[in-house]
């Protein structure tokens, strides 16, 4: 061997031991700039579970790493958006009021395109090599995060019904449409854009349209136009015997929770598979719910966490992102007496003790095993929400 | 002429004050609604297919609702003054005036939704295990948002009109008229309603303008397929699609045409109405006692709404059809925050007191017929006017601060404390003032030591009304206070999100709680102060 | 003729006026005078039905052969005349007189009835004008036309010359007496200036009532 080929493969090798100490020393380094910084969290509110969560998540960052981790609760992420852009637009690019949010899909996407967000960062937390690649961690709604925004947990769609008054719940579309036949004016979905509403539509697409692979790209109106078909024909078919006859849906899943609580609904949607566990636990639903999944699968997507490019504690916000990341914190957060929202770590990786805790079910929460769909492309759930107004959104 | 041109000091002084809490936003106002002074965005939103149900669903809440609060207002007043059922219902109307809008929303629909309180008492009867198939919440004619702004504006139009009528000539002329052997309804509707309802123009436009623009109740009680015009224009401004937010901003100007279109249409009515009056024929009506509970229809909605707040605040689980909850708890109680209090407390305590200061300033040394500026943002959409404020304020690097804060709540109840002090300052007795002066108090010393004292009931009144309506505001805090301070109001919108019905019920009660202690404080300050002054109070 | 039978006024629990008797001719004018708070205005409300409910009242009243004290004001047909003038300000001065007049007269009639009563005051003309644009004097007359057009069986005045100045006092004095003399209508008027009495009328002092002792 030559000496330059020696030395130059000497002079990799070394690079390749140093990089994990370079990047052992930027983390310290963010370790110590924000240790005393004040990390505004933006996060939905409406969970008392996850504020709980949040709560306890604060004292722990506050006693190892000395950073005050505040919980602004909002109501929809899309506020958080608007400020963030008056911010910009007003040229504040530093010092910003908002350190971490709790983002995914479009609110992700506009963020991104409109360059405010920091970054790239979430894949040099010392976390990341816990995450389990095999869920989409790096894709958003298929637009991929470009390390701009850190895993936090999975979501699925899952479906709640009260098993004492229905003991054999819809499983498909097609079983969807029967059951709202057979029981017409107890079915609903939200009104998209509504979140889940939007994503019910997306399930139904999957399902219905007949290439599925073409959702996987951005969206062209001849491709809209053919996948939709079967969707809006099937629409047509199940609105009439929907609850208010479709002229009218509910707002968001909390009205349907409380419809379903009292009787008014037989069906109601949650992202979370022990969403129908905390419920039942505080009250909202009585004992007899039960979660259940789509024998085909459904939608299951990750969200995430992302720092404005505005930010003023970036480096505090960062350590908290690890903080959320770790097994300790994910394994609070899967907890079904805490808050049950599914961890984004692989499993592998961990310890058997802490394997065993995540296997635990409470009553009400998911027990089979359902198939996660992958997510349409970002393009897709305007296309979808704009045709789905204008045939549907007036009466 | 070069007199007028001489403005004293306190005019300017004045001035200034109120057009601090108003220009800083006039840049950012323009900057953010010229995007949709553009034909192809009103184009876009004319032919946007939820408008024209949205447009009917806004008329109908928008006119009706306002409409049958004039009518529930006047047939009380005409009903029961100036006898004891009258002095009754004013000392109801505090605490009436404290509950939020919100609030009220939220235990409107726990009464009558379809598996509300009023459902479950029903179904005790008719053995139902399933709510019934109502439209009764969210219907698509936004019939129940205009009974609840029907119900919620009448007690504020009561307030006002109870303001008008504590003068004597009003007494004393219906006496008059009456011994002219007219009946009292007669009297009302040909001799004092045509005297009164001008002088009660500025709150009837506060009604309809907030009624065309309310966000909150509608998102509670109003239709979903298609929303309120105000909630379209709400939903699209929060978009990031600049087209979208461009179409919000139109809308949000609509909602002015509209206003400015409802005004001219009651004004139009109105000077009809005059115009066929027609020579008074004498034809005497015999009397009729009231027959209408008007006390109860006013106040027992009121009542009824509080009631079932406070029940599901201690309820565990309690699902259709029992018409009791299961279990009591005050799990729901211990578990609310406490910290959101003190900052609203504080928050709503200064703002209204400064907002005081000011308007004060205001009527004592300001224009005189300048006050319709000053209402302004009573008839505008709020989310232009935050954006505007979070701009200003970005600028001026106080976002986030308690004085930006403080600043941007001012913008409401600014006009909120002129609409409910102008009418007993103005009718102040100025010979009153003469005489200190007279007896060498300068202009300054008269009004601190004679004017103000004597209108301590009117000047705490609209610092009580100032309080609730900052207790109130959500947009300002969220965005202006950048997400640092936690409201009563802002954690209720926020946790309500979740759907959680005690914690929706903890939360309103709480909204209510601090305007209550205002309002005490308010009525009960004046009567210590004036113990031993009886002509005082 | 008005005739008022032991009426007692009571505030509370503290009487204010015992046992009065009074009868009024028609045409008469009876003057009340007395000390501030002695009442005066406590009876007048009763008189015109509209006692405050801090008060009670027995006794009864005749106007004529009819008993009105149970009857609400707006059916006794007593007219009153207060201290300020009271005219309606959304109307105009005909309006205002043309309200009081009975349903009986209608049309053109109606307005030729106005118009006369006010070309008998000196106020022709004056159809069309608004109220506050008129003086004093004339807001006092047209009140007091107002007051007769509705034509009632008995007049009370609430002290309504003492905002009058001195000369206006004395021209408006004269007028009133002379319509309640043509009218025949039985009055009763309170004052606290003894020179307000017409010559020749009776004054009654309310302490009378409050002492026990009656007149009759």
């Amino acid at each position: 061997m030559k000496l330059s080929t020696r030395l130059s493969t000497l002079a990799t090798l070394a690079l390749a031991c140093l990089l994990p100490l370079a990047a052992h020393a930027d983390w310290a380094q963010t370790g110590r700039a924000a240790r005393g910084q004040t990390v505004y969290f933006n996060a939905w509110g409406g969970s008392e579970a996850a504020n709980r969560y949040l709560d306890w998540a604060a004292q722990q960052v506050q006693a190892r790493y000395g950073v005050t981790l505040k919980h602004v609760k909002v109501s929809d992420a899309a506020e958080v958006v608007k400020r963030i852009q008056t911010e910009v637009a007003a040229g504040r690019r530093s010092g910003g009021s908002v350190d971490l949010m709790w983002v995914n899909g479009e609110n992700f996407r506009n963020l991104k395109n409109a360059k405010l967000l920091y970054g790239p960062w979430a894949e040099s937390l010392p976390n990341w090599s816990l995450v389990d690649a095999t869920k989409p961690v790096r894709q958003d709604f298929s637009v991929p995060t470009d390390g701009f925004e850190s895993p936090w947990g999975t979501a699925q769609l899952t479906f709640i019904t009260n098993a004492a008054i229905t003991p054999k719940p819809p499983r498909s579309a097609a079983q969807w449409l029967a059951f709202a036949q057979a029981h017409p004016g107890r079915v609903t979905y939200p009104k998209p854009p509504n979140f889940y509403g939007t994503t019910f539509l997306k399930q139904l697409l999957i399902e219905l349209g007949p290439n599925k692979a073409l959702l996987q790209q951005p969206v062209t109106p001849p491709a809209f136009a053919s996948a939709t078909a079967p969707l809006w024909s099937y629409l047509d078919q199940l609105h009439p015997s929907l609850w208010r006859q479709g002229k009218s849906f509910a707002a968001n899943a909390a009205d349907m929770h409380r419809m379903l609580a009292d009787g008014e609904l037989l069906l109601s949607f949650t992202f979370n598979p022990n969403d129908a566990a905390n419920l039942i636990a505080s009250g909202q639903l009585p004992p007899t719910v039960q979660s259940y999944g789509f024998s085909g699968g459904t939608i299951g997507n990750v969200h995430f966490l992302a720092i404005p490019v505005n930010a003023n504690a970036a480096a505090g916000a960062q350590v908290v992102a690890n903080f959320l990341l770790s097994p300790q914190a994910q394994l609070r957060k899967a907890d079904i007496q805490v808050w049950g929202d599914g961890t984004v770590l692989d499993v592998v990786k961990l310890t058997p003790d802490q394997q065993a805790a995540l296997r635990q079910k409470p009553p009400g929460a998911l027990t089979e095993a359902v198939a996660t769909l992958a997510e349409p492309h970002a393009s897709w759930v305007e296309a979808l929400e704009a045709e789905w107004l204008k045939r549907y959104g007036a009466r | 002429m070069a007199q007028t041109l001489r403005r004293p000091l306190s005019f300017w002084l004045a001035v200034l004050g109120v057009a601090l809490v108003f220009a800083p936003l006039l840049p950012g106002l323009v900057w953010g609604l010229s995007p949709s002074i553009n034909s192809a965005v009103w184009h876009s939103l004319w032919l946007d297919p939820q408008v024209p149900q949205a447009l009917v669903a806004t008329l109908t809440s928008g006119l009706l609702g306002p409409a049958l609060a004039c009518l529930l207002a006047a047939g009380a007043a005409s009903a029961l003054y100036p006898g004891p059922g009258w002095l009754a219902l004013q000392r109801r109307l505090p605490t009436l005036l404290a509950v939020p809008h919100a609030a009220f929303a939220i235990g409107l629909l726990f009464l009558i939704a379809p598996s509300g309180w009023l459902a479950r008492a029903i179904g005790q009867f008719l053995s139902w295990t399933v709510p019934p198939a109502w439209v009764t919440v969210q219907d698509p004619y936004a019939l129940a948002l205009a009974l609840a702004l029907a119900l919620k504006e009448s007690w504020f139009l009561l307030w006002s009109v109870a303001a008008v009528l504590g003068e004597q000539a009003v007494a004393q002329q219906l006496v008059c008229a009456r011994s002219l052997g007219y009946s009292r309804a007669q009297i009302w509707r040909q001799v004092l309603w045509p005297q009164l309802l001008p002088r009660l123009g500025w709150p009837l436009a506060a009604v309809l303008g907030y009624a065309l623009s309310v966000v909150d109740m509608a998102l509670i009680l109003g239709p979903t397929t298609p929303p309120t015009v105000a909630v379209l224009a709400w939903q699209w401004l929060l978009d990031p699609d600049a087209r979208l937010q461009a179409q919000g901003g139109a809308a949000a100007l609509g909602l002015l045409i509209l206003f400015a279109g409802g005004v001219a249409l009651v004004r139009g009515l109105w000077l009809l109405g005059q115009r066929g009056r027609g020579y008074p024929k004498g034809q005497r009506q015999p009397e009729r006692p009231p027959r209408w509970p008007w006390q109860l229809t006013l106040t027992a909605p009121g009542y009824a709404v509080v009631a079932v707040l406070a029940l599901w605040s201690v309820a565990q689980s309690w699902f259709f059809p029992a018409l009791w909850p299961a279990a009591l708890t005050g799990a729901s109680w211990h578990g609310a925050d406490i910290g959101p209090m003190w900052t609203t407390l504080w928050l709503a305590a200064t703002c209204s007191t400064l907002c005081l200061a000011l308007i004060l300033l205001w009527l004592e040394a300001g224009p005189r017929q300048a006050n319709g500026w000053l209402y302004l943002p009573l008839m505008v959409p709020a989310l232009p006017l935050v954006a505007a404020q979070y701009a200003a304020l970005l600028h001026a690097q106080l976002d986030a601060s308690v004085a930006g804060l403080v600043w941007s709540h001012a913008l409401w109840v600014l006009p909120y404390t002129l609409l409910t002090l102008v009418g007993p300052y103005r009718a102040f007795d100025d010979r009153l003032t003469t005489t200190a002066r007279a007896l060498g108090c300068s202009a300054w010393q008269a009004c601190w030591r004679v004017k103000w004292p004597l209108l301590l009931r009117p000047l705490l009144a609209s610092w009580a009304v100032g309080f609730a309506v900052s207790v109130a505001q959500y947009l300002p805090t969220l965005f202006v206070g950048a997400g640092r301070f936690a409201t009563v109001t802002t954690e209720a919108v926020s946790l309500s999100a979740g759907g959680n019905p005690r914690v929706l019920a903890v939360q309103a009660l709480l909204q209510v709680l601090l305007p209550l202690l205002a309002f005490a404080l308010a009525s009960s300050w004046p009567r210590w102060a004036a113990r031993h002054r009886l002509g005082w109070r | 003729m008005l005739r008022i039978e032991h009426l007692n006024l009571t505030l509370g629990t503290t009487p204010l006026l015992v046992n009065v008797n009074l009868c009024v001719a028609a045409g008469e004018v009876v003057t009340l005078t007395g000390a501030s708070g002695a009442g005066k205005s406590t009876l007048l409300n009763w008189l015109i039905g509209n006692l405050p409910t801090a008060f009670s009242a027995s006794g009864a009243l005749w106007l004529g052969p009819r008993r009105c004290d149970a009857l609400p004001t707006e059916a006794r047909g007593i007219g009153i005349l207060f201290q300020d003038d009271l005219l309606f300000a959304h109307l105009s001065v005909g309006q205002n007189l043309a309200f009081a007049l009975p349903a009986s007269s209608t049309g053109a009639a109606r307005r030729a009835v106005v118009e006369q009563t006010l070309a008998g005051v000196g106020l022709a003309g004056f159809h069309e004008r608004d109220p506050a644009t008129l003086s004093g004097g004339q807001r006092a007359r047209v009140s007091l036309m107002r007051a007769l057009l509705a034509q009632p069986q008995a007049l009370l005045l609430d002290e309504p010359f003492s905002k009058l100045d001195a000369t206006l006092r004395a021209q408006f004095r004269g007028f009133v007496f002379e319509q309640i003399a043509r009218q025949r209508l039985p009055t009763l008027l309170v004052t606290h200036d003894a020179a307000d009495a017409p010559p020749g009328a009776r004054v009654i002092d309310l302490s009378t009532w409050q002492s026990g002792a009656n007149h009759a």
